[in-house]
């Protein structure tokens, strides 16, 4: 799997979900399209808009990207924005393991954050572990995602995963 | 030699687990809120739930709801669970972790939220997480889920905390030692007699903070305070003995002495931004709220009664109780009283004002509050700033609307 885009954002580490979708929209929109136009609102109220005029945007962010809460919404939201990939130091958990429940790749690469800007054009080749910066000429290596997650993107997500195996297996 | 939880996956998934090792498990409960389960259905789509006993649903988080839309929202969570005949807990009953404490959590379940609070009922010896809806679907769908067997922090707590210092204290100190992502993907265990002497409900803040430090679960061993508090619900029968082995291998240790802990605050708006409240004593706050799936258990309601009683607050003072029972408890004991007669606006059983969609701040102003988070724009408002105590903290800066040390003022 490859993925190209231009960086839309970089956001700093402990970025939570609270700021990706703020508590005060999410228990009234089941709507995610919708819900999407709040995405960073509390931070950057551009961020919808800029997303939607890019192909395949891709977002960058610090360390704990997507701590706190445990609302889907958030990567859900992002992936309504039309984020193509998340790359960032390092994730939170809950938010990670969201994220490829519902097909949106993520991408933990140390250091990203320090290394890329915004409007950057870079290419992710998920099978090799190699995000290529044509700008730098630079490349930078991740540890490539198990097969299984790799699975569940080609799937769309978890349920259609389970539902294409029969169930877990033990 | 293991650790609680691969103890406890090692058992429910029948293979001899240690840290790194994938298990699938069956899970024991699932449940969701009105921030979730809705997305939850979502996802089901035409799948069946598969094992309805083992699925609960709470209204809590917009709760009462607020708005025509949360309302509608809500009927559809009621139409779910009634179609499935699921235990259904209604706007009022209290916030899903107080509930799961009292009537569902015991040593070796599984346990999946889907709310990230979840891990609240490592208190109780549970191993409990919390997921996001799709994770939820799928189990109601399957009945089971997958685990990476985390790896394990050591935190030992030894002595006698002070008076006016409690578990909050104890975890912000933890906070800013490890920071808010000093635990991710690992599991906390409290150990200590400084844990040993502590209640079920205080090692309940312990373990409901572990997700702030970004562990997977936050894990009490489960001693004879555990059997008498299942015993106090009726459910004695569900106890079982649960600790780490003498020779577990942990990743990190951490030592603190119980002695030296101040009561602390975290500052606006990340959670392990922590300082003594020394340090800030007299910084002027509008709004204190006591309450939330941290601190809004009827020891803490009582902690707030004692430092409250005979004054009247001059910041604003909301206060949720965390459940029906802890409401009536406080009720019984008059410390519902002393608080009302100390100007407290009490509100529903519910997550109230910690989730900024039922109570929300006004431009710029400042809360103190007992609850787990400070993000910019949780209580509902972008532009306001958050600090959170213990309850000890947050009613001694009440009777001022300043910031305080507690300490002293108990009577």
């Amino acid at each position: 799997m490859k993925i190209e885009g231009k960086v839309v954002r970089v956001f700093p580490s402990d970025t939570n979900t609270d700021e990706i979708i703020a508590g005060k929209y999410k228990y009234d929109e089941l709507d995610l399209n919708k819900l999407a136009r709040h995405t960073f609102e509390s931070l950057d109220t551009h961020f919808y808009d800029d997303c939607t005029r890019l192909k395949a945007p891709i977002l960058v962010a610090g360390a704990n990207f997507g701590c706190g809460s445990s609302r889907e919404q958030a990567p859900q939201v992002l992936k309504a924005c039309g984020i193509s990939c998340v790359i960032a130091d390092s994730f939170a958990r809950i938010f990670y393991r969201n994220g490829f429940n519902i097909g949106l790749p993520l991408v933990e690469c140390e250091s990203i954050s320090n290394n890329v800007t915004r409007g950057e054009m870079l290419n992710v080749d998920f099978d090799r572990g190699v995000i290529r910066s044509e700008n730098r000429n630079a490349e930078y290596r991740f540890k490539p995602i198990p097969q299984f997650m790799q699975e569940l993107l080609e799937k769309g997500g978890l349920m259609q995963y389970l539902d294409a195996r029969g169930g877990f297996t033990d | 030699m293991k650790t609680i939880s691969e103890k406890i996956l090692s058992k429910r998934s029948g293979v001899d687990a240690a840290s790194g090792d994938i298990v699938t498990v069956p899970v024991d409960l699932v449940f969701a809120h009105d921030g979730t389960l809705p997305l939850s259905i979502q996802e089901l789509g035409g799948h069946s739930v598969k094992f309805p006993k083992s699925v609960v649903a709470f209204c809590d988080h917009a709760s009462p709801s607020p708005s025509e839309k949360v309302s509608n929202v809500q009927a559809l969570m009621r139409q779910f669970a009634h179609a499935y005949r699921l235990d259904f807990y209604e706007n009022g009953d209290g916030i899903c972790h107080q509930i799961v404490l009292e009537r569902y959590a015991s040593p070796y379940k599984i346990i999946v939220g889907g709310d990230s609070h979840t891990c609240t009922h490592g208190a109780l010896g549970a191993f409990a997480t919390g997921m996001g809806s799709t994770d939820v679907a799928s189990i109601m769908a399957y009945g089971k889920t997958w685990f990476k067997v985390p790896e394990t922090v050591h935190v030992k707590v030894s002595g006698k905390l002070p008076k006016s210092v409690h578990s909050k204290d104890v975890f912000l100190e933890l906070l800013s030692r490890i920071t808010a992502d000093g635990a991710t993907y690992k599991a906390l265990e409290f150990y200590g007699d400084t844990v040993e002497a502590m209640s079920v409900e205080s090692r309940a803040t312990l373990s409901n903070m572990a997700i702030e430090a970004g562990a997977k679960v936050g894990m009490c061993a489960a001693d004879e305070k555990v059997e008498a508090y299942l015993g106090h619900y009726g459910r004695s029968n569900e106890f079982t003995p649960l600790s780490a082995d003498k020779d577990a291998i942990y990743v990190q240790e951490v030592r603190i002495r119980a002695e030296t802990i101040v009561p602390m605050i975290a500052k606006p708006h990340k959670v392990d931004n922590v300082v003594p409240v020394t340090e800030l004593e007299g910084q002027e706050v509008d709004q204190v709220c006591i309450g939330s799936c941290t601190n809004g258990r009827i020891e803490d309601l009582r902690a707030a009664a004692r430092i409250l009683d005979g004054h009247r607050s001059k910041a604003r003072l909301v206060i949720y109780p965390a459940s029906r029972d802890v409401l009536l408890e406080a009720l019984k004991e008059r410390v519902l009283e002393t608080l009302l007669k100390a100007g407290a606006s009490i509100g529903p059983p519910g997550c109230g004002f910690c989730i900024g969609r039922t109570v929300a701040l006004g431009d710029g102003e400042v809360a103190l509050s007992t609850q787990n988070r400070n993000f910019k724009g949780r209580m509902g408002n972008d532009t306001s700033f958050i600090y959170l105590s213990s309850p000890s903290t947050a009613a001694a800066s009440a009777i001022e609307g300043k910031i305080t040390d507690p300490r002293g003022l108990e009577s």
